[in-house]
């Protein structure tokens, strides 16, 4: 609310974010280190991005810098038209750990950052999304009561009952056995067109990254850049034995395994 | 492990300690002014009762702890959170109190019956110097530790100070803080009974003290005993409270977690 206005002056029309020029540098022993370099980023709603890299390539940065948990000093980030300046509600957030607060029950937990509701407002806003990610009927357990994959539907609840114009999730489902995680990436497609949230998810899984973005965001590491933006079409994007999905497949891996006798022992792996 | 299963492993070693005195009491020539009989233990403790002594001593005793305990408690656990949330105050004050920590309690003595007396007064203020550090320490960690990823989601949701306190560090913090008050406890009667030996007219300690210039051992183990029982039921009492306040904790180690 407030902090979603701060900083704001320069207004780009239509996007929910809108990244230009970002710049990020930590301090490690005292030396900077680049994270992101030049990061450029424009979301329209109701997309559903991906971004894939390796692990400590910024992605995850990129993604609290977008929701205001870290701050940065160089460059335009702007969510819903106004420069970020701290987190707010119609930002949600998804993290790989679920982060459920264990002394909550799962009602509570969903509703951890509703505020200025009447009792009866509340009750049902939980409910219709306990409902969304199929969890109805668990109001009253707790967290340590779930599965992971459970938890994970209620933390993604959490993330969309303040009705966010944007969910951010990182690496939501890195933690999910296989199963589960194909059965939790088709339950995101369908809350996502339900909802028409606009997403945008951090994750090491390029098959993931092909199913569920419209468009994905491939970065490297150290700095991270972005190095090319990959428009997936929606036919081949959704069936994972399509030669279009394994075009993409090969497309993203030949940035991850330039060596050619990487790449052969990748694909023998797989 | 059933609750009949575990309260019978619980009485195995005193009924052996019971068994051996009867047994060294019996077959031996000890006086009784040094081990006394069981049976002699039963006839003080009825003596005790029938004059009121007992009772007396004991109501005494237990309204100092009270008082003592739950001034510590609440020093203890204000200062702890106060500390665990601020980096500030933790630089302020923890080097202040790990100074002071190191200082038995029994050294206090001395110093607060120059200043307060023998006492209502200077009883408390033992208590109180012995019984706020474990509280005050275990409160401290509880709140230290709470994880960043939750802080992390407080943040997320634009939470402020106090509702972040609330909801985050204080549930977290509450298991240790439970810690923290039952070593207190203990810590408080034995404050205690250390300050009742050296100054006081009453209270249980001065009984043990009185018994003992008498030569009445039995007396004395007596009051030990009521001690050691006074002490389990109020540590009872406390775990029973925070149960009820904490039923996640319950539910998650049944679930193995």
């Amino acid at each position: 609310m407030a902090s979603d206005s701060k900083k704001g002056e320069k207004k780009k029309g239509g996007y929910i974010i809108n990244v230009e020029h970002l710049n990020k540098q930590f301090l490690v022993d005292k030396k900077p280190v680049q994270v992101l370099s030049d990061i450029n980023l424009q979301i329209k709603k109701g997309e559903f991005i991906t971004i894939v890299g390796h692990s400590g390539c910024g992605k995850s940065t990129l993604l609290k810098i977008m929701c205001g948990l870290v701050d940065y000093e160089d460059g335009i980030v702007e969510r819903n038209g106004h420069a970020v300046a701290g987190p707010g509600p119609k930002c949600g957030m998804v993290f790989q750990d679920h982060r459920l607060l264990p002394w909550l029950k799962i009602k509570d937990n969903v509703g951890f950052g509703l505020k200025n509701l009447s009792k009866e407002e509340r009750e049902r806003n939980v409910k219709k999304h306990l409902e969304l990610v199929g969890l109805n009927g668990f109001e009253n357990s707790y967290p340590s009561q779930l599965s992971g994959g459970m938890s994970q539907r209620a933390a993604i609840a959490r993330g969309l009952a303040n009705n966010p114009t944007i969910l951010l999730l990182d690496e939501p489902f890195g933690a999910l056995d296989a199963l589960t995680r194909i059965q939790m990436q088709k339950e995101i497609l369908r809350i996502q067109q339900e909802e028409k949230t606009t997403m945008v998810m951090v994750t090491h899984d390029i098959d993931e990254a092909i199913y569920l973005g419209n468009r994905i965001v491939v970065m490297s590491a150290r700095p991270g850049k972005i190095m090319e933006i990959i428009n997936v079409s929606p036919v081949d994007g959704k069936r994972r034995d399509s030669a279009g999905f394994a075009a993409y497949k090969k497309r993203i891996y030949n940035y991850f395994f330039e060596n050619s006798e990487e790449e052969e022992e990748t694909r023998n792996i797989l | 492990m059933g609750r009949g299963k575990k309260f019978i492993y619980g009485l195995v070693i005193p009924v052996i300690i019971v068994a051996a005195w009867y047994l060294y009491t019996t077959y031996s020539d000890v006086p009784g002014s040094l081990m006394p009989k069981i049976q002699s233990v039963f006839m003080a403790f009825k003596e005790m009762v029938s004059q009121g002594q007992l009772q007396n001593d004991l109501a005494v005793s237990f309204i100092r702890v009270l008082k003592g305990f739950l001034v510590s408690g609440i020093i203890g656990i204000f200062l702890g959170a106060i500390m665990g949330m601020s980096k500030k105050a933790s630089a302020l004050l923890l080097p202040t109190i790990t100074a002071i920590r190191q200082i038995p309690v029994i050294a206090w003595i001395p110093l607060i019956i120059l200043w307060a007396g023998i006492g209502e007064a200077s009883k408390v203020v033992i208590i109180v110097i012995a019984a706020t550090f474990p509280v005050l320490i275990n409160t401290l960690s509880g709140f230290t530790s709470t994880p960043a990823g939750y802080i992390e989601v407080a943040r997320l949701y634009n939470l402020d100070r106090w509702q972040t306190f609330l909801k985050v560090y204080l549930p977290h913090a509450l298991p240790q803080m439970l810690t923290g008050l039952k070593l207190g406890l203990s810590v408080s009667w034995m404050a205690l009974v250390a300050s009742e030996l050296i100054a006081a007219s009453s209270g249980i300690g001065y009984r043990m003290n009185d018994a003992r210039s008498l030569m009445r051992s039995d007396k004395v183990i007596v009051c030990m005993v009521v001690i050691g029982l006074a002490g389990i039921i109020m540590d009872k009492v406390i775990s029973l409270f925070f149960e009820t306040i904490t039923p996640w904790e319950k539910i998650a180690k049944s679930e193995g977690k």
